[in-house]
């Protein structure tokens, strides 16, 4: 089990007040507005969301991976003593990226060059970040892949992409995010393009290897079943903002913000037989165009005028509940959540993958 | 062993397709225009004579005849003997000889081409959108609009009064190789950088050069690393008719600069109506051309791990 | 780990939030009166659309973006229509007159160009200026004719053969010898067959270009034929011919329109290349072609040069411009490249 530190303990990565802004097609678009969040050693944190909400962008920044017409508007990110906002060439992100942060994307069938051998990308990695012999790196790779729960790793180290299955390439990938020891795990979607089978195994995989090196992960999914399975944290993000975070069963069963309520309603597993399930109705909002107010108004039944006005802005509700909602002004009026997050407390539903 | 396989039944594939082929252009040639058969003296002929000169080459036979007489020709070597451009000798040997110069002259063209085209598309790839890239980029578009017929021949002209290299190809003369070797590369070097180019890009859109910049190498190590090697794969498969193909020689530069080799040769044959000549080159051609695709597919079964299992056929 | 087993976890983290409210503290004024349901409709909500964008828009916004393009674009529409009208405008010459000195009775042989000659006459006495107006008349012509007619043949030939899976091998392997036979060679022996002609000129360029447009436009299908909007369209039991009409062909407008200019270029310098050995246009009708190569016979003497270099130059223009608008319009149709 993932350790936790108290208050004193400083996070591991501190984001501020970081805006992220997009040219595209002649305009100009706010990926992420304003996300301040800390993450601490050995947690496990989910940043939930629908696409679009900017969960994926928020963590390429840590990695300087945003694509060319993206850049860090505002805001720092701090790590090892280093603002990553301020990194400007690729030197400067070697130190960092693939070393001390490392990420799993989301398909393995095209993560991998299909050209070279599994244990050449690995080896790779390893030779990438540390001034070890080339048959120091293999032997190495070899004990990765053994370590990813890939058996006969002498042979599959030779073998080539196409010879593995879509699970034992995620494992690969693993392999060589994990191959330089690194502090911070990214799992962006790790399981969403792998059968309903398979994704278990990769869940417990990285729950296993968090374990056993340390690592500190962050999960991007929209997937609430898989955050239920693995996280400690979650964030929520709605239209480039974290919108809600806390402990995951504060998240799960005591929800704050309108759209973890409607994110929450629409899970299957709450619907009954018979009945519709739930859905949001309306579209995301346009980020082309400044939000005023709460992002998620126009598209929230139950919108307080002030929604319309003003941003909210965070409301503790426990030291580690917070949400950005008006409701928790203790002006607003008494707004109850909707039926279907009553019955998930009252029944306390779990959820398996 | 599987190598083995798919080599012999690739090569199986080959032969077969190579009989169609030439079956049908041999075929096809039952067209050419009648009057090539009977030489320069074919207005002094009366059609009794004329009659006796297709009688005696076998081509009132019925079809299938002629075609079985042409596969038990081909077994012996024979593709038969010149009619006018020189009366009687066989045109392989006519043919074999002057397959030297075309090939001497491709070779250093493709040399050339493969030496600058490479490199300009895999730096126009990792400059995209910079000076560079829409230097290489404006030059592909002028080869590949202006017709080849057009800019040869300002090529000779600039070359020969600029520079004062000589205009025609002369033996003894080594200068005289620059201007042909050179009209005969440009081509080559745009669809060389232009494809170079494109294979690059399209790789570096793919998921797998984001894990390996995730790794955290940095975008030179992922170009030469990751990109240029599998961008190079496809450029690969081409290059074996290419090679193949210098040996059939450029039809125009050749004949441009009285190169005496198998392009010119060709259009000398149509010009002067020597239809067994331009039989039999057509021939030569088809077979280099399936030659090509077998040797492409196999350079392409070496380079890239993945044909093997999930390619059965070798279809582009 | 069910969601019961992390309940029981109250080491907890604090946050600091001191810091989180201070930055995302609103400036906007906030008034106790707001605090109630705000009476808005939701379905406003589906009416926030991304960015306004429509294809047909951002590709012609992207292609007249570039004032390299319009300057072409405007150049060439220029030239073309010189080109058809040129032959209206008054003391305009005919092309294939032969123009004697009535005082000696001697053809005007080699006239530099001047006042009378724009562009001098050739070696028999002909102006070359109408000449060169008819001839890239005659020549667009070609081209124009076997563009179109190559998308067309391409186009339907492409269709059957991208649908057709038990047939794709066969056709593949066809293709690829036809493809590794030099067209120069195939269009050389099959008006060596037909004859030389107008029309022998249009059939050859069509027979070697609908090839590759047929390979282009198969392999365009096969990557959509599969893709899941047409297999929903398939489940709901539409034909193939309407999936290729309504579904595929669409997407394919920019190929074909780039397709049909390179065309242009194409027809052009097979026909210079075809005039040079002997299998072009009779010289009795003006081509670009042929002019070309009336130009080549005399460059070897400097002060007749100018015989090559108009009709180079013409020729040039036209190709490149042709050219240049194809691939730009590819570019702007390609929505990778709408931002």
């Amino acid at each position: 089990m993932a350790q936790y530190r108290r208050s004193t303990e400083k996070p591991i990565l501190s984001v501020r007040d970081l805006v992220v802004k997009f040219k595209l097609r002649g305009k100009t678009l706010t990926a992420i507005r304003n996300i301040s969040l800390d993450v601490y050693k050995g947690e496990s944190l989910a940043i939930v969301g629908e696409s679009g909400s900017g969960k994926s962008v928020f963590t390429k920044t840590f990695m300087g991976l945003l694509d060319n017409n993206g850049w860090i508007d505002n805001g720092e990110i701090l790590f090892g003593g280093y603002d990553l906002a301020k990194f400007k060439n690729e030197k400067e992100w070697t130190k960092v990226r693939g070393k001390r942060i490392a990420m799993v994307f989301q398909d393995p069938m095209t993560s991998l060059n299909p050209l070279k051998t599994v244990g050449k990308q690995i080896q790779e990695a390893i030779l990438l970040h540390s001034n070890i012999s080339k048959a120091g790196a293999k032997q190495q790779a070899i004990k990765l892949l053994t370590d990813v729960g890939i058996d006969d790793a002498e042979r599959r180290y030779k073998q080539y992409p196409h010879e593995f299955s879509g699970g034992m390439r995620q494992r690969v990938v693993i392999a060589i995010a994990i191959a330089c020891n690194p502090e911070i795990l990214i799992c962006d979607e790790p399981t969403t393009a792998l059968d309903v089978t398979i994704q278990a195994q990769i869940l417990d995989l990285i729950k296993a290897l968090q374990k056993k090196f340390e690592l500190t992960v962050i999960y991007i999914t929209h997937d609430l079943g898989v955050v239920a399975d693995v996280a400690n944290r979650i964030a929520v993000m709605y239209a480039g903002d974290i919108v809600e975070l806390g402990m995951c069963e504060e998240v799960f069963f005591d929800p704050k913000h309108p759209y973890t309520w409607a994110l929450l309603s629409s899970l299957p597993q709450l619907g009954i037989k018979g009945e519709d399930l739930y859905t949001i109705k309306g579209t995301p909002p346009n980020l082309y165009q400044t939000i005023k107010g709460d992002a998620f108004a126009p598209r929230n039944p139950q919108a307080l005028e002030v929604d319309f006005v003003a941003r909210p802005p965070y409301f503790e509700v426990t030291p580690t509940h917070k949400a950005k909602t008006w409701l928790l002004d203790p002006r607003a009026p008494k707004v109850e959540p909707p039926e279907y997050i009553r019955r998930l407390r009252e029944q306390g539903v779990t959820f398996n993958g | 062993m599987d190598m083995v396989k798919y080599c012999l039944g690739r090569l199986g594939r080959a032969l077969i397709t190579m009989a169609i082929v030439l079956s049908i252009v041999f075929l096809l040639m039952r067209l050419l225009p009648v009057e090539g058969y009977f030489g320069d003296r074919s207005d002094a002929m009366n059609p009794k004579v004329k009659e006796q000169v297709l009688k005696s080459l076998g081509l009132l036979d019925p079809w299938y005849v002629q075609l079985k007489n042409f596969w038990v020709d081909l077994f012996h070597g024979d593709l038969g003997r010149s009619i006018v451009y020189r009366k009687n000798v066989p045109v392989m040997d006519i043919i074999l000889p002057k397959a030297k110069y075309s090939f001497q002259f491709g070779m250093a063209a493709l040399v050339l081409e493969k030496v600058i085209g490479l490199p300009l598309g895999v730096l126009m790839a990792r400059y995209k959108g910079k000076a560079l890239d829409k230097f290489g980029n404006l030059y592909i578009l002028i080869i590949n609009a202006v017709p080849a017929a057009v800019y040869y021949l300002l090529i000779q002209l600039g070359g020969s009064s600029l520079f004062g290299v000589s205009m025609l190809y002369k033996p003894t003369d080594p200068t005289s190789w620059i201007l042909p070797t050179i009209s005969l590369s440009l081509g080559g070097i745009a669809s060389t950088a232009m494809w170079m180019r494109r294979y690059m890009v399209d790789q570096m859109n793919m998921d797998y050069i984001k894990l390996a910049r995730a790794k955290g190498m940095t975008s030179s190590q992922v170009s030469f690393r990751h990109v240029l090697r599998n961008a190079f794969i496809p450029m690969a498969q081409s290059l074996p008719a290419s090679i193949l193909f210098t040996i059939s020689g450029s039809l125009y530069v050749e004949s441009l600069y009285s190169i005496p080799g198998m392009g010119g040769l060709l259009v000398t044959a149509i010009q002067r109506q020597d239809n067994t000549l331009v039989q039999a080159m057509v021939l030569i051609y088809s077979a280099i051309s399936v030659c090509g695709l077998l040797l492409g597919d196999i350079a392409m079964m070496i380079c890239d791990p993945r044909i093997k299992l999930t390619k059965k056929g070798g279809s582009r | 780990m069910g969601i019961f087993s992390q309940l029981h976890l109250k080491n907890r983290v604090y946050e600091n939030m001191a810091a989180d409210l201070e930055t995302s503290a609103t400036e906007e004024q906030v008034t106790d009166d707001m605090f109630k349901l705000a009476n808005h409709d939701i379905k406003e909500a589906e009416q926030t659309a991304f960015s306004g964008y429509s294809y047909w828009k951002s590709t012609l916004k992207v292609f007249l973006g570039s004032k390299v393009t319009v300057f072409i674009l405007i150049f060439l529409a220029a030239l073309l229509l010189f080109t058809f009208i040129q032959p209206l405008l008054p003391n305009q010459k005919d092309p294939i007159e032969i123009f004697v000195n009535p005082e000696t009775g001697i053809q005007y042989k080699n006239v530099q160009p001047n006042s009378e000659f724009w562009f001098g006459t050739n070696t028999i006495g002909q102006d070359l200026w109408s000449r060169i107006w008819s001839g890239t008349r005659t020549s667009l012509f070609i081209g124009l004719c076997s563009g179109v007619a190559t998308a067309i043949i391409g186009i339907a030939a492409g269709c059957v053969w991208g649908y057709a899976r038990k047939w794709d091998r066969l056709f593949t392997e066809i293709y690829n010898i036809f493809d590794n036979i030099p067209y120069t060679v195939l269009r050389m022996l099959i008006t060596y067959i037909m004859r030389p002609s107008l029309g022998t000129m249009i059939f050859v360029m069509c027979l070697t270009g609908w090839i590759g447009m047929a390979k282009y436009i198969r392999n365009l299908i096969l990557i959509y034929r599969d893709r899941e909007f047409n297999l929903a369209s398939r489940c709901l039991g539409s034909s193939s011919f309407k999936i290729i009409t309504k579904n595929i062909l669409p997407q394919l407008i920019s190929v074909i329109m780039l397709e049909t200019a390179l065309a242009i270029p194409g027809a052009i310098g097979s026909e210079v290349f075809l005039t040079y050995i002997g299998l072009g246009l009779p010289v009795s009708t003006p081509s670009l072609g042929n002019l070309i190569d009336e130009g080549r016979a005399v460059m070897m003497v400097a002060s007749q040069r100018y015989q090559l270099f108009f009709p180079v130059i013409v020729v040039s223009a036209i190709t490149i411009s042709f050219y240049a608008l194809g691939n730009a319009f590819a570019d702007a149709s390609d929505p990778r490249n709408h931002r």
